[in-house]
């Protein structure tokens, strides 16, 4: 980024991924999810006070005594936005959390992906997110379809949103045509940086976006009111002290 | 698996979730899951899971008592995979006279769903039990570096597993830590 405010990744995709939690909607992420669960308390403070926040496994964001109480909520349609961090992602919208590399023989077998091929069906709008924007993280085909960009004919699914931010652009899921397309660029980077470094046909048509740069005020309010707010209610805590930067 | 597990849980032979469809899950597990008309609407397709009921299920614990009842850590899905479970093994912390129903430290599993209650401080080991001790990051991080490749998870089962004796020798061999010794009754 070169909006001067020297921001971490974690930051950057925070403050991005905080616009897109509405007020009176219910949002929602998993556990070990430090950057959505920023995301949605700086969501809240700059556009959306009356969002209903859901982190799972945390003590202030949880109202479910187990997972499955989670998953049935999601089930019966209680849940606006859905955060998915995922390894890979390709084209047509699928996403990987099984493994890295071969799926036969992986170079690292991953814990799998904890009701997210539900929640990617169940849930209206979905923000899926990746720390880096690189070939081997977009590309023509996952390794494993952990979720489905497409549903089998007579499949009912509610999700009719999908998203995609990474540190370089955002990308939005076509619902017509069911393909990934880059949506917007970021402040520092160009169109052929984000072709570059996205292994699939990114659908471009005409001028692209820019996305509204991130503003002091953004920032600000995640470095002082967020920030000390998780590490007091023990939200990420650790993550929140040394990721989000002083003011 | 869960919704395996929960079918199991039910006495059903399958049932219904949401999502799912065209994954590869699906695709790999032909013979657990399947996509079916709903019986009340031809218009929608479901997908369905199959019911699993384990042999045995093994899961650790705070407190057990004589009876068979248990109390363990919150938040868990130990009671759905007990009654899925044909014979139910559980080893804790600690034993007691008796395990209060009341008991806010953890969850109550009643003794009918309980085979075995089996006393092992530190049973948790190499992982953690919140409240009580933290995973041993070193010995987990042994168990992922061996967990590579077969020979080497072999080599680990038997270092850990097949070569010692009884719990005790397991926590003597892997070195108990003070804050480890202090719970360990």
């Amino acid at each position: 980024m070169t909006t001067g405010f020297d921001l971490t990744i974690e930051e950057q995709l925070a403050i991005l991924m905080s616009r897109e939690v509405n007020d009176w909607e219910t949002s929602a992420c998993g556990a070990l999810s430090f950057i959505p669960a920023t995301a949605m308390l700086l969501g809240r403070e700059m556009r959306a006070p009356n969002a209903e926040i859901i982190i799972l496994g945390s003590r202030d964001y949880s109202p479910f005594v187990t997972g499955k109480d989670f998953h049935f909520h999601a089930q019966r349609g209680q849940l606006d936005l859905f955060f998915i961090s995922a390894i890979e992602i390709d084209q047509h919208g699928n996403f990987n959390l099984h493994v890295i590399g071969d799926r036969d023989e992986p170079d690292v077998l991953m814990p799998g992906q904890y009701g997210t091929g539900m929640l990617y069906y169940a849930v209206p709008r979905i923000v899926m997110f990746r720390t880096e924007h690189t070939r081997r993280s977009f590309v023509d085909q996952v390794n494993y379809v952990s979720g489905a960009g497409t549903s089998p004919n007579g499949v009912s699914r509610r999700t009719r949103e999908v998203k995609v931010i990474t540190p370089m652009a955002k990308l939005n899921f076509n619902q017509e045509s069911r393909i990934m397309e880059l949506g917007s660029v970021h402040e520092g980077f160009s169109v052929d940086q984000v072709v570059e470094n996205t292994g699939f046909n990114l659908g471009i048509r005409g001028e692209i976006d820019k996305t509204p740069q991130i503003t002091e005020e953004e920032v600000h309010t995640l470095r002082t009111v967020v920030k000390s707010h998780m590490i007091d209610s023990e939200t990420y805590p650790n993550e929140a002290a040394n990721l989000i930067r002083e003011p | 698996m869960y919704t395996m597990i929960q079918a199991g849980s039910m006495g059903v032979p399958f049932t219904s979730t949401l999502g799912y469809a065209g994954t590869d899950i699906l695709e790999r597990r032909p013979d657990d899951f399947k996509i079916i008309e709903n019986p009340f609407d031809s218009q929608e397709r479901t997908v369905v899971a199959k019911a699993m009921n384990p042999d045995v299920a093994i899961f650790h614990g705070l407190k057990g008592d004589r009876l068979g009842n248990v109390l363990v850590q919150k938040h868990g899905e130990e009671l759905l995979l007990a009654q899925a479970s044909r014979r139910v093994i559980v080893t804790v912390e600690e034993i007691v006279n008796s395990v209060d129903f009341e008991d806010s430290d953890g969850w109550f599993i009643p003794s009918i769903h309980v085979s075995a209650v089996v006393h092992a401080s530190l049973g948790a080991h190499p992982t953690g039990v919140p409240g009580l001790y933290d995973a041993d990051e070193d010995r987990i991080n042994e168990y992922v570096k061996a967990s590579g490749t077969d020979e080497s998870f072999d080599k680990y089962l038997n270092r850990y597993v097949f070569e010692v004796g009884s719990h005790q020798q397991y926590l003597e061999l892997v070195g108990l830590r003070p804050e480890l010794e202090a719970v360990a009754r």
